[in-house]
């Protein structure tokens, strides 16, 4: 089971998009783990991750995190800001799965 | 409240009534028999007349009260003689007064006209006493006194109060009682405030008046004669339409003249014999100062002798206080023991120098009054004034024994009399506050005023009148608000204002830093410009020149409803400017439309007409008059009084039609149905210096290579008078939103991209505008599908706010953020506004400390750009949440 990691400053506009998010995939019949975390959570989050998702306001971050996840195989990125600013949960989604492939 | 001092008044009027037949004097049981109240209550009420100097006590087992007012009349002088301006102002309706009471065989019933503290009452008072001193009215004849705004709201309780009530008449008269014309009998039965009469109430009032019976509430058959002369007064002019059936009827009309109309020899003698009465019941004498009477003689007192009244008893209070607490020899009054507004009438002084002259010489430096010197008037009653000091001076006295500072007590005792006097002006009818600038400007903004205005007489060395004062007051209460909702201000002239008025200017920075303080907000550049203007000695003149001015008319339904906005407009302004159309109901639309034709003609000095109108037929004059006239007009409809004192102030500043009509509709609009916004369509405008040339061309190319361009308006314009395209363009932002401007110059427009004519054709200016497209429909889509997500708030609003923040912020930080991450932003501000709304508790930003100390400056930036979002939401946005903010701001900015 693949773990989406969605990250944004306080984890507040992103939780919201984690619901979306959970309910595309329910659509899909995917079963995935979807959450939604601060930076700091993220920082210190030691469990499996396979896609790491950054708000768009804090695109700033991508760096660091990349970084941080280097030996991990994870793979770091930014929301697309049009699916983003429209709560999109299933492009989102879609977006998450499409760079967990690669 | 109200109810308590009805309820004196009957007291009073029941123990006038029983007084007739014991002469000794009547106790508190036998009224409280008659009233079938409780003796204690009415012991309560008893004491209070006592105390306010109506009644006579006679001590004893058990305790008789008189009235004071039958005892002590003089009798060889005739009250009515004696007024102050019975020889000047007053002779003719005094002549009227003695006729009236003269006809046989009880007089003529008569209607006293005058606006709000002329003294209608002490006149129809005067009446009386006239009355029985000429023996035309018995020595007990009563004098039963009523105000029909008392229970307008209650037209049947009304009348049964005039009129009486049968038993039965409805759920609750248990008993027949009689009515207020049958307590008057054989006297006079004064109705203030008569045009609050219902229909129905007049109709009963013009039977007995025509028949000389009435009948009382549900009674059917039984017609009760009395014998009462009935005065009625009202505040209402002679021509209102509520008043004809009232002139037809009652056949002696008495008009009492305002304080302006008495001229200033009369005001001098007014003044004289309201200090000479305040001497009395302080018991000494009282001076005052030259320049501080001047000041009483002079300052605008538009509520006429009650108002004077009442400011020269806020004046001698305080100075009562200062004599009592400094222990001072005298009691003096000097320009700080006068209320504000009457401080300015010295200012006055060079339009009167003459008059005042001829009334002070050889009065000297310091006038003494005192109640021991002839020539005092006991006419009017003694009102609750002598308890008022008494309560001083008891305050006073409890102060000192619990030891606390002198100056601090002055402080205590000096609010006392300040929330006296505004119990005292509250109680007084609404029309007595119309033009009290506090009543239209809030009381921060009206201190602040004072305060500038101090700074700024300082500064330039140069005195303000109170008009400067007014037009400043409401000018800054208006833009402190647009500034607080992120609006924005725009100065025409700013260039021309900086280089002509460089002093002011100066001045006006700093007036600006002031008011940033206070308010929290930051006043922008235009706006200053506003301040310089008013500042400059003459503010209407920008040019040196008198400008023409667009002209205003008001046209309301009803007889007076124009007149009356107009008067307090042009009053608050200081000019005559607007003019006024009142439309009777009778009077068919089309004579109104001619005079209104008529009216436009006369005022248009060549740079247009606002018709101010409210509903109906109206709404289409201005487009038919400009169609007959080929006059530039422009009409708002609902209009209230705030609206037209907007267009008054707007127009003596010389701003053009347009402007004007911008501005009074977002107050209308913002009345009828804040916060809503229509769906705009879209539109680019392109310009050049005529309008005719490269703009067209360049609207054809771009209509031409546009994808979509269907759906956006291409909208070309001259840009040769800078002023008016700006004034175009706003009106343009009316209907559309403005997605870019295009053309050969750049016009530096802070809200709209410039994209050049040279990208247009050669380059890539039409990609640029298709990524503004684009972006403004992905906006679009995220304001929708917030929607979804925040129910509780107009997305496109909160957005539009956010956006607008987010610009302010960029701007302050010198930062640039990419759309992508702007995006990011709105959404995180969207929802971190929704959750201050439901009060969620705030996030943490680590090591915030640290944070907040290395970036103050931009934090504090951050939260000033965020005031419009706090103000509009009722929201505080946290340090954590700002830390953040900044974080977002500062580490995603674009590298130039």
């Amino acid at each position: 089971m693949k773990t989406i990691l969605l990250v944004c400053s306080a984890g507040m506009s992103t939780s919201l998009l984690e619901k979306k998010m959970c309910q595309a995939a329910e659509k899909k019949g995917l079963e995935l783990t979807i959450r939604a975390v601060s930076e700091l959570e993220a920082r210190n989050y030691t469990g499996e991750i396979d896609v790491l998702l950054l708000g768009p306001q804090v695109k700033y971050l991508l760096n660091t995190m990349k970084e941080l996840m280097t030996g991990r195989s994870v793979a770091v990125g930014v929301i697309d800001s049009i699916n983003y600013g429209m709560m999109d949960g299933k492009a989102v989604l879609e977006q998450a799965l499409k760079m967990s492939e690669r | 409240m109200v109810i308590e001092i009805k309820k004196i008044d009957r007291v009073y009027q029941t123990l006038l009534f029983l007084e007739k037949d014991k002469k000794e004097g009547v106790t508190a049981r036998e009224i409280a028999g008659a009233m079938e109240a409780n003796r204690a209550n009415i012991s309560r009420y008893l004491n209070q007349l006592y105390r306010n100097g109506k009644l006579k006590k006679i001590e004893g087992r058990p305790v008789l009260y008189k009235s004071l007012s039958v005892e002590n009349k003089n009798p060889t002088s005739r009250s009515l003689d004696t007024i102050v301006g019975a020889k000047l102002s007053l002779s003719k309706p005094i002549q009227q007064a003695k006729a009236a009471i003269y006809y046989p065989p009880r007089g003529l019933h008569t209607l006293l006209l005058g606006g709000t503290g002329v003294g209608k009452t002490m006149f129809a008072e005067l009446m009386h006493r006239f009355a029985i001193e000429t023996e035309n009215f018995d020595k007990k004849a009563p004098f039963v006194q009523f105000n029909c705004a008392d229970y307008a709201d209650n037209p049947q309780l009304l009348i049964g109060h005039i009129f009486g009530v049968k038993k039965g008449a409805y759920t609750g008269a248990s008993r027949d009682r009689d009515g207020l014309l049958k307590k008057a009998d054989r006297g006079i039965l004064f109705l203030d405030e008569v045009h609050r009469l219902s229909p129905q109430g007049q109709e009963m009032l013009f039977t007995y008046i025509d028949k000389g019976y009435f009948r009382p509430l549900g009674e059917t058959d039984k017609e009760i004669t009395a014998d009462v002369l009935i005065i009625a007064a009202t505040t209402e002019k002679p021509e209102s339409y509520l008043l004809s059936t009232f002139i037809r009827r009652i056949p002696m009309m008495i008009t009492l003249p305002s304080l302006r109309e008495r001229g200033l020899e009369e005001r001098y003698l007014l003044i004289e014999s309201f200090l000479k009465e305040e001497s009395k019941r302080v018991g000494r004498s009282i001076y005052i100062n030259k320049n501080s009477l001047i000041s009483l003689l002079l300052y605008d007192c538009p509520n006429n002798i009650g108002q004077l009244n009442s400011d020269i008893q806020l004046a001698c209070g305080r100075a009562f206080l200062t004599f009592k607490t400094e222990n001072k020899e005298y009691m003096m009054i000097t320009q700080s023991e006068l209320p504000d507004h009457v401080k300015k009438g010295i200012m006055k002084i060079h339009q009167h120098r003459k008059d005042v002259e001829d009334i002070l010489k050889e009065k000297g430096e310091i006038l003494n009054f005192s109640y021991k010197d002839k020539n005092i008037s006991d006419n009017s009653e003694a009102t609750g004034s002598k308890f008022f000091y008494d309560i001083i001076e008891k305050k006073l006295n409890s102060l000192r024994e619990v030891n606390i500072k002198e100056e601090r007590i002055n402080e205590i005792l000096n609010i006392d009399i300040e929330s006296y006097f505004k119990k005292h002006l509250d109680s007084l009818p609404a029309v007595m506050k119309k033009d009290e600038v506090r009543k239209i400007v809030d009381d921060k903004t009206a201190s602040m005023v004072e305060k500038i205005l101090k700074l700024a007489s300082k500064r330039l060395n140069r005195d303000y009148d109170k008009k400067i004062y007014f037009g400043l007051a409401l000018h800054l209460q208006k833009s402190i608000e647009r500034i607080q909702n992120g609006e924005k201000i725009y100065h025409p002239e700013l260039n021309h204002i900086r280089v002509t008025y460089p002093e002011e200017f100066m001045v006006a920075m700093e007036v600006a830093k002031f008011i940033d303080d206070k308010y929290r907000i930051e006043v922008p550049l235009d706006e200053i410009g506003y301040i310089s203007m008013f500042l400059s000695s003459n503010p209407y003149r920008t040019r040196g020149k008198e400008r023409q001015k667009t002209g205003i008319l008001v046209i309301m339904h009803g007889s007076s409803t124009a007149s009356s906005m107009v008067e307090v407009a042009n009053e608050l302004v200081g000019d005559e400017h607007a003019v006024a159309l009142d439309m009777p109901l009778n009077i068919d639309p089309e004579t109104i439309f001619k005079k209104a034709l008529e009216e436009v003609i006369k005022i248009d000095q060549g740079r247009g007409v606002l018709l101010l109108v409210d509903m109906g037929s109206l709404s289409n004059f201005g487009d038919m008059i400009s169609e007959k006239t080929g006059r530039k007009i422009e009409t708002i409809e609902m209009v209230s009084t705030p609206v037209v004192i907007d267009a008054c102030r707007k127009a003596m500043l010389g701003q053009d039609l347009y402007q004007i009509y911008r501005s009074c509709k977002d107050i209308s609009i913002n009345r009828k149905r804040p916060q809503k916004k229509k769906v705009r369509k879209k539109a680019i405008i392109t310009t050049c210096f005529t309008g005719e040339g490269a703009s067209v061309r360049l609207k054809e190319i771009i209509a031409d290579r546009l994808q979509d361009s269907e759906n956006i308006e291409i909208i070309s314009l001259n840009i040769l008078n800078h002023e008016h395209f700006l004034t175009t363009l706003k009106q343009y932002e009316e209907n559309y939103k403005i997605l870019a401007v295009v053309g050969t110059v750049d016009i530096e427009l802070e809200e709209i991209p410039f994209i050049s004519a040279v990208d247009v054709l050669s380059g890539d200016g039409i990609g640029q505008i298709e990524d503004i497209i684009k972006n403004e429909e992905i906006y679009l889509k995220i304001e929708d599908s917030l929607k979804e997500h925040i129910k509780s708030l107009n997305t496109v609003t909160l957005v539009d706010l956010i956006r607008k923040a987010i610009k302010r912020i960029e701007k302050k930080l010198t930062v640039k953020i990419s759309e992508e991450v702007r995006i990011g932003i709105v959404l995180h501000i969207s929802f971190l506004v929704e959750k201050l709304i439901k009060g969620d508790s705030g996030i943490v930003f680590s090591d915030l400390e640290k944070f907040q100390k290395e970036y103050k400056e931009e934090m504090a930036d951050i939260k000033q750009s965020l005031l419009s979002l706090e103000n509009k939401y009722k929201i505080v946005v946290g340090d954590d949440e700002l830390a953040y903010l900044c974080q977002m701001f500062l580490e995603n900015k674009e590298r130039y």
